[in-house]
């Protein structure tokens, strides 16, 4: 896997692009690695803001089951949709009021704190990150670090700016 | 084989991270007020940067503990340990759901917003750093896995424009959550803004970056906490359902037609 010129193929072997291809998945893999995961996060949760793992279990199994029939319906459903995108709509839909067990639901994951749930993310990131990457990062030099600063202050102020305006003019 | 790489090296790895994770979880988030504003640093930032500290492609002797197989493991490991966070970040939205319909214009429309980079790069990148072709794949989007697709679909990644694009792809997965953490609380502090305006452009499709982002504002404005963090996910799940399309049917046409508008000799030339 050496990479000395970013042409087409290795490059899309080193990066995401076919990854992410979730018609594919296998629900069962991904449900064991989810577990690890979920015991990492409870952990990180302890050591973040001292709530002990068996307190905030319930939660941690709320957002389990989420995740899990977030990858079952991105894999199965006929029209695609990420299963990021599932997840978010199921959770959003058993905590809105009124739906049974959602003031219950809320109670149960206000025991995690969404930023210790980042960290073990973060932490594979840096080491998932491959001698691609980083040949592309250093072969695209300096110019591209400050076009790359000023993509992310540009969408960033951009949505602010117009978000701005709109809460302005509603009110 | 599926089986087989979920522990081949793989129980390092998990371990390894739980090392980390405590690690950057005992440093916990720390503020720095400079004069203009609050400098946030968080466990995630941590928890990046000691990754990358002991990436086997940065510290090779971490190699015997992390082959190539299991940095490719490491690799599925985010879009998995990204969807409990995603998870939580959704039960934000139900309770607060009165709050984000009142907003729902602002939440709609600040979409479109992330057209702005094509106002702030885009020139920088052909007028001041006299940039070619990349400038296009550089600037039309924040340069995410989708939006990276896009762009290997029509131009191919071994073309300018993929060049370009994946320059700012491995930049941001460099520096991204760095930024997010640092810009928001920056922007804050030149009290232009409501703190719901800054919320919700948290939401720009990457996971890590909407952490840094929504971590930043809620360690400066903890009392917020709540709105925040729905406003932040009802934007963030507008991206995933529109981003792809934006960027393919707006802002990509319209960069181009930018970059010929700028360079009509350039153009001319293909």
């Amino acid at each position: 896997m050496s990479l000395n010129t970013a042409n087409t193929s290795s490059a899309e072997q080193s990066l995401p692009l076919h990854g992410e291809d979730e018609r594919k998945i296998d629900v069962a893999r991904y449900s064991v690695l989810l577990l690890i995961v979920s015991i990492i996060g409870l952990v990180s949760n302890w050591v973040g803001t001292g709530t002990d793992p068996l307190t905030a279990l319930p939660g941690m199994a709320i957002l389990y089951i989420v995740s899990v029939a977030g990858l079952f319906l991105a894999r199965f459903v006929p029209f695609y949709l990420p299963s990021v995108a599932w997840i978010s709509l199921l959770a959003i839909v058993v905590t809105i009021p009124g739906i049974p067990g959602a003031e219950w639901v809320v109670a149960k994951v206000e025991a995690l704190n969404f930023l210790a749930l980042a960290t073990p993310a973060l932490a594979y990131g840096g080491l998932a990150l491959t001698k691609g990457e980083f040949d592309i990062a250093r072969k695209s030099g300096w110019k591209i670090v400050i076009v790359a600063i000023c993509v992310m202050l540009g969408t960033y102020l951009g949505s602010a700016v117009i978000a701005e305006i709109m809460l302005r003019v509603s009110g | 084989m599926s089986q087989r790489s979920l522990t081949a090296g793989g129980w390092w790895l998990h371990a390894i991270v739980l090392a980390l994770v405590i690690i950057a979880e005992l440093i916990g988030i720390r503020k720095i007020s400079i004069g203009i504003g609050t400098v946030v640093f968080l466990p995630i930032l941590y928890a990046f940067a000691m990754g990358i500290a002991l990436n086997p492609y940065i510290f090779k002797k971490m190699a015997a503990l992390i082959p190539p197989k299991a940095v490719k493991l490491s690799g599925t490991m985010i879009t998995i340990a990204i969807m409990p966070f995603i998870a939580k970040f959704g039960t934000t939205v139900g309770p607060q759901i009165e709050e984000i319909i009142k907003a729902g214009p602002a939440l709609i429309l600040q979409e479109i917003g992330n057209l702005g980079t094509i106002f702030i790069a885009f020139p920088i990148a052909v007028f001041l750093l006299r940039m070619g072709r990349e400038s296009i794949g550089a600037t039309y989007s924040i340069d995410r896995e989708p939006n990276l697709a896009v762009i290997a679909d029509k131009f191919g990644l071994n073309s300018p424009e993929g060049a370009g694009a994946m320059g700012v792809y491995a930049t941001g997965t460099l520096i991204g959550t760095f930024v997010f953490a640092i810009m928001p609380p920056l922007i804050h502090g030149l009290g232009w803004f409501d703190m719901r305006a800054l919320a919700m452009s948290c939401g720009v499709g990457s996971g890590s970056m909407l952490a840094a982002c929504t971590g930043s504002l809620v360690s400066i404005m903890p009392e917020q906490k709540d709105v925040i963090l729905a406003l932040a996910a009802a934007s963030n799940i507008l991206t995933y359902a529109t981003g792809l399309y934006v960027g393919l049917f707006v802002a990509l046409p319209l960069t181009e037609w930018l970059y010929k508008k700028c360079r009509p000799q350039d153009a001319a030339a293909r």
